[in-house]
């Protein structure tokens, strides 16, 4: 059976860290400011996974359920190099951008390994073989991980990065809150920019329009369906370096959740359309920062989900989504 | 050879069943105990498995959260006994109607919903209700319940392992029985055409939402029903068995036997639950050979395992009058006369798209029996008109009336129902079904099996299946396709696949046909027969009305003909007054004779 217990898992509590957590008897104004800020910083995780998951899906309407999974390698890919390059007694910035940078093409290319090995035979099969496959491979990375680098938690030095912050309607907000928020924000930007600008994006819009159409155009379909690859693991293992630092802790399956709610944050923000996984993440961040800090931590997902489907109620394909018109 | 190839399947399809359930009675009295204990597992996943079949492999529904009604099931029958000391089997309607409940609390809201959409509603579901059963103080939070009683029956207790291994056969039998009856049904085809091509089905007649939650449903209750026995077998339950992992899991054993073979799902819940179980010597690399094995087994077989048969056997081949009567007489398909009067009245239509007013204020009118075309350039908003006929478009304004009732913002289904089908300009068949399944679908709203007869089979619902297969036959003989019956309707050729859809429309009984462009392909010879089908059809008493830009085609067979342009209608009359109207000249070639794509169509 497929890993017995994957929820009984011990995962790092995402509710924010315990360095900027909140003090006792702080006025409820920089309570919820703090909640919003840890929210954010979350979220901007969640949002740089999302977008993988948006992009595959409007790409080749696969659930790429292993996209999770590309984000934890991405997190021991970093943990990896900043062990080594810690060894060398490199300077700690240059070990960061290496464990980024590195981690990225990495993942990136293993991604497009995936995709090729795994998912291109498949594209004209059923659509719900291939997404078996995505389980199979999900699995395999996250049994993969555990036999290379144990079941246990991996950390990542202590004090690598600064703790200092300041503080802001009166909640503590850490520099390395803000760096990784705006870095991410930057990823974002720039791959929106890549998508709307470039003559690839322009092929990737393209082929999520009409396959067939875009192949006729001579677009080298696989081609550009093996560079979304490489664009959504580069991203997610950008996030999992950073989370990883982030919570300093790191493990085998660390990539579960973050894909569940990753996924649900593209679905939020309309799957397919990209502005919308970023603004889904960030939303799905800030919830359950919310829904931890006031209610619990035990029923985050709980009111996570709630709200989901409260959303797809009322706004079917999400917030962004746009009705698809069949056409007769 | 192919021969002896052939009866030796048939052999293996008549005796296969037999042969393993003979094996698996025999099984326990010679394998160790782990090995039994992996085949009750094998078997819950066995339920698991065919309920969800229902959902996925018929329906087409992706449901990622299914084990929440098995857990609904588990915790109704757990609860129930231990707290409210019932008997295992005075749980089980409880346990099966909380999960129908449910399985409609989710469904309902959500089933209109784009399938992807579905499924990330459906895992939210998964999650809440474990996060909800791992929190809350009456199911026992974490640890779950202790000390659920063991099912007994006649003082006799289920409570050595064998017995419960027997008693999890007999649970599977019941479910593969009652899933095979549903398969075979009305339902089921109106399951498999969802799965097809949704929005073909419910313009044909299948009521989509409503079907779809029935799919649902039926996948509740058998997954309640797996959750309740599950519960009495370990007389003990925890939430850490209702995972979203496990939803998954469950998920494989039909994708990975082969969706919508019931063989396929048994043979995957052996796979998925009984391989990492073979594996255990390789200790900690189980899950990962585990996991790259199944890749590899996608890959290889990418329809699953045991796929579900894609040819059905002729249902109107040799021998089969012995089991259906004899064929019916092609008048039997006759409408009977209804008078005179206007078959369909249509004035005031509007619909705009945004800044375009792609119809503006069109009017016609159909009288009972004639053959009715609407012509025009492209963009004229010919498919649009029939788009807002068939419910398919909401028009703005204006009044549709067939037969004197109002067709106006009625869904697609309910206009069928009201007696008016159509075929798409481009063909939308449920294309892996066989022909004569086609045909019945088509036949849905005139069908009056309800899902309780569906589920038992009752003497009314096999006296229904019997006298829809007649018609049926008597239609493909009438549209020309009764060799083909059993094929799938992707194997049969353009022309044939043109004749089935219109086949498929008239299962409808209805009173005015639509036809979308039904020549659009087609060689001059395919032309003509179509051209005599169109009539034959007009003699049964069906008034047709047609899309097509073939003028041959259209003066050739046409009583009456109206001329759309750019959404107003330009002239309406007999083809001779059409072929003579400056207006409809003007519209085709231009004043000035311009180039124009309409004009090699013109008949010269």
């Amino acid at each position: 059976m497929g890993g017995g217990g994957r929820l009984a898992a011990h995962q790092p509590s995402l509710a924010g860290p315990r360095r900027f957590s909140d003090r006792k008897g702080a006025r409820s104004v920089s309570v919820f400011v703090q909640y919003l800020v840890n929210g954010l910083t979350i979220g901007s995780f969640y949002a740089l996974v999302a977008l993988g998951y948006t992009m595959i899906y409007g790409i080749i309407r696969l659930i790429n359920f292993a996209h999770g999974d590309l984000f934890m390698v991405g997190a021991f890919a970093g943990w990896l190099v900043v062990g080594a390059a810690a060894g060398m007694h490199l300077p700690v910035p240059v070990q960061l951008l290496l464990a980024m940078v590195i981690a990225m093409i990495a993942v990136g290319l293993l991604a497009m390994g995936i995709d090729r090995v795994a998912y291109q035979p498949l594209l004209r099969a059923p659509r719900l073989s291939i997404l078996i496959t995505a389980l199979g491979v999900s699995l395999a990375l996250e049994n993969g991980s555990m036999l290379a680098f144990g079941a246990g938690f991996d950390t990542f030095p202590a004090n690598i990065l600064p703790l200092t912050g300041f503080q802001f309607l009166g909640a503590q907000v850490g520099y390395v809150q803000v760096a990784m928020f705006i870095l991410a924000i930057a990823l974002m930007v720039a791959l929106y920019f890549f998508v709307q600008f470039t003559a690839v994006g322009t092929a990737m819009r393209a082929l999520s329009f009409d396959q067939d159409a875009a192949r006729l155009m001579g677009i080298n379909v696989e081609g550009v369906v093996l560079i979304t690859f490489l664009l959504g693991g580069s991203l997610a293992a950008a996030s999992g370096v950073m989370m990883g630092l982030y919570y300093t802790q790191i493990n085998f399956m660390m990539g579960f959740l973050m894909g569940l709610r990753a996924f649900t944050a593209a679905v939020l923000g309309g799957i397919g359309n990209i502005p919308g996984a970023m603004v889904g993440g960030l939303l799905i961040g800030v919830l359950q920062s919310l829904a931890a800090g006031y209610i619990s931590s035990q029923w985050q997902d709980v009111i996570v989900f709630a709200v989901l489907i409260l959303v797809l109620v009322f706004k079917p394909t999400g917030i962004f989504g746009e009705r698809v018109v069949e056409r007769m | 050879m192919t021969q002896r190839l052939g009866s030796a399947q048939s052999l293996l399809t008549r005796f296969g069943p037999l042969v393993v359930l003979v094996f698996a009675l025999i099984f326990p009295l010679g394998a160790n105990a782990y090995w039994v204990d992996v085949c009750i597992g094998i078997l819950t996943f066995d339920m698991l498995g065919l309920g969800l079949n229902l959902v996925v492999g018929y329906a087409g529904l992706l449901d990622l959260g299914y084990a929440a009604f098995y857990a609904i099931g588990a915790y109704t029958t757990a609860l129930l006994s231990t707290v409210g000391h019932m008997s295992f089997w005075e749980t089980l309607p409880f346990a099966v109607a909380f999960s129908a409940i449910a399985g409609v609390i989710v469904g309902y809201p959500t089933l209109r919903l784009r399938s992807d959409y579905l499924a990330i509603v459906t895992l939210g579901f998964g999650e809440i209700v474990r996060i909800t059963a791992t929190n809350l103080g009456f199911t026992g939070g974490p640890n779950g319940i202790y000390g659920i009683p063991a099912p007994s029956i006649f003082g006799y207790q289920f409570f050595s392992q064998n017995s419960q291994y027997y008693l999890a056969i007999a649970f599977v039998l019941v479910v593969l029985f009652f899933t095979r009856q549903l398969a075979h049904s009305r339902l089921g085809r109106a399951w498999l055409s969802l799965r097809e091509d949704e929005s073909a089905s419910e313009a044909v007649g299948v009521p989509s939402v409503r079907v779809k939650l029935w799919a649902y449903v039926f996948g509740a209750i058998f997954g309640g029903l797996a959750g309740a026995f599950f519960a009495a077998r370990l007389t003990a339950i925890s939430p850490d068995s209702f995972t979203y992992t496990q939803s998954i899991n469950i998920l494989m054993v039909v994708v990975l036997g082969g969706m919508a073979s019931f063989p396929g799902v048994l043979l995957g819940a052996a796979v998925v639950v009984g391989l990492p179980e073979f594996l255990r010597f390789m200790q900690l690399w189980r899950l990962f050979v585990f996991a790259v094995g199944l890749v590899v087994l996608m890959l290889v077989r990418p329809q699953g395992i045991w796929p579900a048969a894609r040819r059905k056997e002729n249902p109107f081949g040799p021998g089969s009058e012995r089991k259906l009567g004899p064929p019916l007489p092609l008048d039997a398909l006759r409408r009977p006369a209804d008078g005179g009067g206007a078959a369909l009245e249509v004035s005031g239509l509007r619909r705009r798209f945004g800044g375009v007013t792609a119809v503006d204020d069109v009017a016609f009118t159909v009288q009972r029996g004639e053959i009715c075309s609407i012509i025009g350039p492209n963009g004229a908003g010919k498919t649009t008109v029939f788009n807002c006929i068939t419910g398919v478009t909401r028009p703005d304004s204006g009044k549709v009336h067939l037969h004197d009732l109002s067709l106006f913002g009625r869904a697609p289904h309910q206009v069928v129902e009201a007696g008016l089908s159509r075929t798409f300009q481009g063909i939308r068949l449920f294309k892996n079904m066989s022909v004569y399944e086609n045909v019945l679908v088509g036949m849905y709203p005139h069908q009056r099996a309800n899902v309780l007869d569906s589920l038992v089979h009752t003497g009314r619902q096999r006296r229904e299946e019997r006298e829809s297969l007649l018609r049926c036959q008597a239609l493909l003989t009438f549209c020309g396709l009764a060799e083909q019956a059993g094929h799938r309707a992707s194997e049969l050729s353009y022309g044939d696949q043109r004749r089935l859809e219109i086949a498929r429309a008239l299962a409808a009984q209805p009173k005015v046909l639509l036809l979308d462009e039904p020549a659009a392909g087609m060689n001059p010879s395919e032309k003509q027969s179509l051209m005599g089908l169109v009539r034959r059809i007009r003699d049964l008493g069906v008034t047709v009305v047609l899309i097509d830009h073939d003028m041959n085609l259209v003066m050739g067979v046409s009583d009456h003909v109206v001329v759309l342009d750019r959404g107003r209608k330009i002239a309406d009359g007999t083809p001779q007054e059409i072929q003579a109207d400056e207006r409809v000249v003007e519209a085709y070639l231009g004043r000035d004779v311009q180039d124009d794509e309409e004009a090699s169509a013109w008949p010269s």
